[in-house]
């Protein structure tokens, strides 16, 4: 397979250049470059966010509080795999839950078609719109999207403020160069292709979790 | 065979006059609608926000060619492919051909406008390669056999009944026309195919220069799907797609989902830059992408009309066009209906055969204000109709007719005599009971409404009375 059909390309590209030959008309710009309305309170307004959107979004005081929240929510499910993201904070957090689960590490490859659960960490919390922004960092992929429940665990010291700051952030970090995907999670997935009609859980997992650590040490 | 415009006329007639497909269409724009307006108050101010999303897509058009090389820079070094079609059967036979070299038994595809405009399923079909719509709506309607009613919500004129019945006939195992259970039904029905295919076709709502990502928007995860599971992942996208910077997202994606539905953002927006990394657990081990001309860079040559390429295909002008909720989207016989696809089709498929869907529109305006990205929808059908008068042929008749008129118009007494000549004839032909008959040059608007009254005394006469000879 060519790289690339080299004749279609200095072709095209010969006639965008000399479509822009002539200038087009350009009208006045915005009055302030911000959108949206600073977010004051980003923990309140991520919670908000997370209710309106239908994200689960569970409170707890620590790491260890986080785990045993894990452990009941898995409890709660139908018996199977579980698919979890190779980090050492998870493995830290898996005793809590491994004698109930066989557990597949993302390490082993992507979750499999059955998976009842993935449990991944995030790259940033957004409370702007209540999202969880993931790259294939967090588990590859599938790990978001495969499972009927996907289960987060984060920090407070994830939460930023608006998409501005997600970007800034994911810049810093090199988010965008070092990985092949990159996504932000709003909401579980969703339709309303049926008479407007929304109905949850359409392709993608029926339940998002958020376990919310205030300190994540 | 009947020419596209003919082909309008006769199902607008018959379409505008189906109350039980209006119905339908009302429901689901007034839902929009309602939604809409909740996710437009999330903005500090909407139009400084589509000021901001215009100036962003200025830049990116009018520097196309620079961001368009360094889209490709990018994605090379990411490890993709990027391959240039001029046409539609250079996309189609380049996937084709990359469909046979690989073994490709089956592909799944994301919801994609400009898969629908270069008509790649039938390519595909001659291969004998099934491809697979999975997004629901599309799913709907590539099921019926049928092309998609609304660019955002496929199959927006069916009700849940048909579409029980529809999946009852191809999927069988439906005994409830409940919305929770047909889309448990589909996911069912797709969800071996994520697994089995080879190949995942997407669209990309944006191609960001600065980073060779391509953004993908979706709410149900079958994009991810797509993008994530089958060992090939090719996009399509049209050359006018590029935006500058990552950044320019955090604007774009909330626009764009709130235009398009009236969501806050959307479920899921998604990033995707190449195959599967070393040491990253899942992804394509290739990843291609096609950018289409199709007649975009002829249009780009037009200053005037150069921001009709801004558009982000959120469909926000259909929803809001009166026309289109009056004649629905399969009217207009072209893959972008209402308003954008008004202004776009006789660009890109020619003017002379097209240039009767510059008349689809009360030219009320309610696109151009809803339209996120700015661009002018009603002034362009108007340009297009003055383009249309000027280049493509009108019929003979017509032109004598403007010819006659132009010279009636051209000396105030001849003006005041066919004035008196034509009343005189009005109120004989409907005083006769010719309303609405053949003979009635009124008869486009009589045959349907009672005639109005045909005044006594002309307008010059009127204005003489009362403001005396000066």
């Amino acid at each position: 397979m060519a790289q690339t059909e080299s004749s279609s390309r200095e072709r095209i590209l010969a006639r965008v250049r000399n479509a822009l030959l002539t200038p087009a008309a350009r009208h006045a710009g915005p009055e302030q470059k911000r959108i949206f309305a600073p977010v004051a309170d980003p923990l309140d307004r991520f919670q908000k966010e997370c209710a309106a959107n239908i994200t689960e979004c569970v409170l707890a005081p620590d790491l260890p509080a986080s785990a045993a929240a894990v452990a009941e929510i898995l409890a709660a499910l139908p018996p199977g795999e579980i698919f979890v993201q190779d980090s050492p904070e998870l493995r830290a957090l898996a005793p809590a839950w491994r004698q109930s689960r066989s557990v597949r590490w993302s390490s082993e490859g992507g979750p499999r078609e059955e998976s009842e659960a993935t449990i991944t960490l995030c790259e940033a919390l957004v409370a702007l719109t209540g999202s969880v922004l993931v790259s294939s960092a967090c588990g590859g992929r599938g790990a978001s999207v495969v499972a009927p429940v996907h289960i987060v665990v984060a920090g407070l010291k994830h939460l930023v403020p608006d998409l501005d700051s997600a970007f800034r952030l994911m810049r810093e970090r090199g988010t965008a160069t070092q990985n092949s995907y990159v996504c932000l999670i709003t909401g579980s997935s969703r339709t309303a292709d049926i008479e407007k009609i929304l109905v949850l859980g359409a392709h993608g997992p029926r339940r998002l979790i958020v376990v919310l650590s205030r300190s994540f040490e | 065979m009947s020419s596209p415009a003919q082909e309008f006329l006769r199902s607008a007639t018959e379409k505008s006059a189906d109350l039980a497909h209006r119905q339908i269409i009302r429901k689901g724009i007034d839902s929009y609608q309602a939604a809409f307006e909740g996710g437009r108050s999330r903005f500090l101010d909407w139009q400084d926000a589509r000021r901001r999303l215009y100036e962003i897509k200025w830049d990116a058009i009018n520097h196309l060619d620079r961001y368009l090389e360094e889209f490709e820079r990018r994605v090379i070094e990411r490890g993709g492919h990027v391959f240039w079609a001029e046409n539609s059967e250079e996309a189609c036979k380049y996937i084709a051909d990359l469909a046979l070299a690989r073994g490709v038994k089956k592909i799944v595809k994301s919801k994609s406008m400009v898969t629908e405009e270069i008509h790649l399923a039938h390519a595909l079909e001659k291969l004998s390669i099934p491809s697979i719509e999975t997004d629901l709506g599309e799913y709907i309607v590539w099921l019926r056999n049928e092309p998609p009613y609304h660019i955002v919500t496929p199959a927006m004129h069916l009700t849940r009944a048909q579409i029980a019945a529809l999946f009852q006939e191809k999927l069988g195992g439906i005994d409830s026309d409940d919305p929770q259970e047909l889309v448990a039904a589909a996911r069912r029905a797709l969800r071996r195919d994520f697994f089995s295919a080879e190949m995942g076709i997407s669209g990309a709502n944006f191609l960001i220069a600065d980073s060779g990502m391509i953004a993908l928007t979706t709410n149900e995860g079958n994009g991810r799907l797509c993008t994530s599971l089958p060992r090939i992942h090719v996009a399509v996208a049209g050359i006018e797609k590029i935006l500058p910077r990552l950044e320019d997202l955090a604007a774009f994606w909330p626009m764009l989902a709130t235009s398009g539905t009236g969501q806050p953002i959307s479920c899921y927006s998604t990033l995707v830059g190449g195959p599967r990394r070393p040491g990253e657990p899942d992804g394509p081990e290739e990843f291609h992408v096609v950018l289409l001309d199709n007649g975009r860079s002829e249009l780009l040559g037009d200053a005037e009309k150069r921001d009709i390429l801004h558009c982000i295909r959120c469909g926000a002008c259909l929803n809001a066009c009166p026309v289109f909720r009056t004649i629905g989207g399969h009217t207009y016989g072209t893959t972008y209906p209402g308003p954008i696809g008004s202004v776009l089709t006789p660009q890109l498929r020619g003017l002379n055969e097209f240039q009767h869907l510059s008349y689809a529109s009360s030219l009320c305006g309610a696109c151009t204000d809803v339209c996120p990205v700015k661009i002018d929808l009603h002034h362009h059908l108007l340009h297009n109709r003055r383009d249309a008068i000027n280049t493509a042929t009108r019929p003979w008749l017509e032109r004598r007719a403007f010819q006659i008129f132009r010279w009636m118009m051209m000396d105030s007494r001849r003006f005041a005599f066919f004035g008196w000549m034509a009343r005189l004839k009005m109120r004989a032909l409907y005083a006769l009971g010719l309303a609405g008959s053949a003979l009635d040059p009124s008869r486009a608007w009589t045959r349907n409404h009672s005639a109005p009254a045909i005044p006594a005394h002309s307008f010059r006469a009127l204005w003489r009375r009362a403001h005396g000879a000066n």
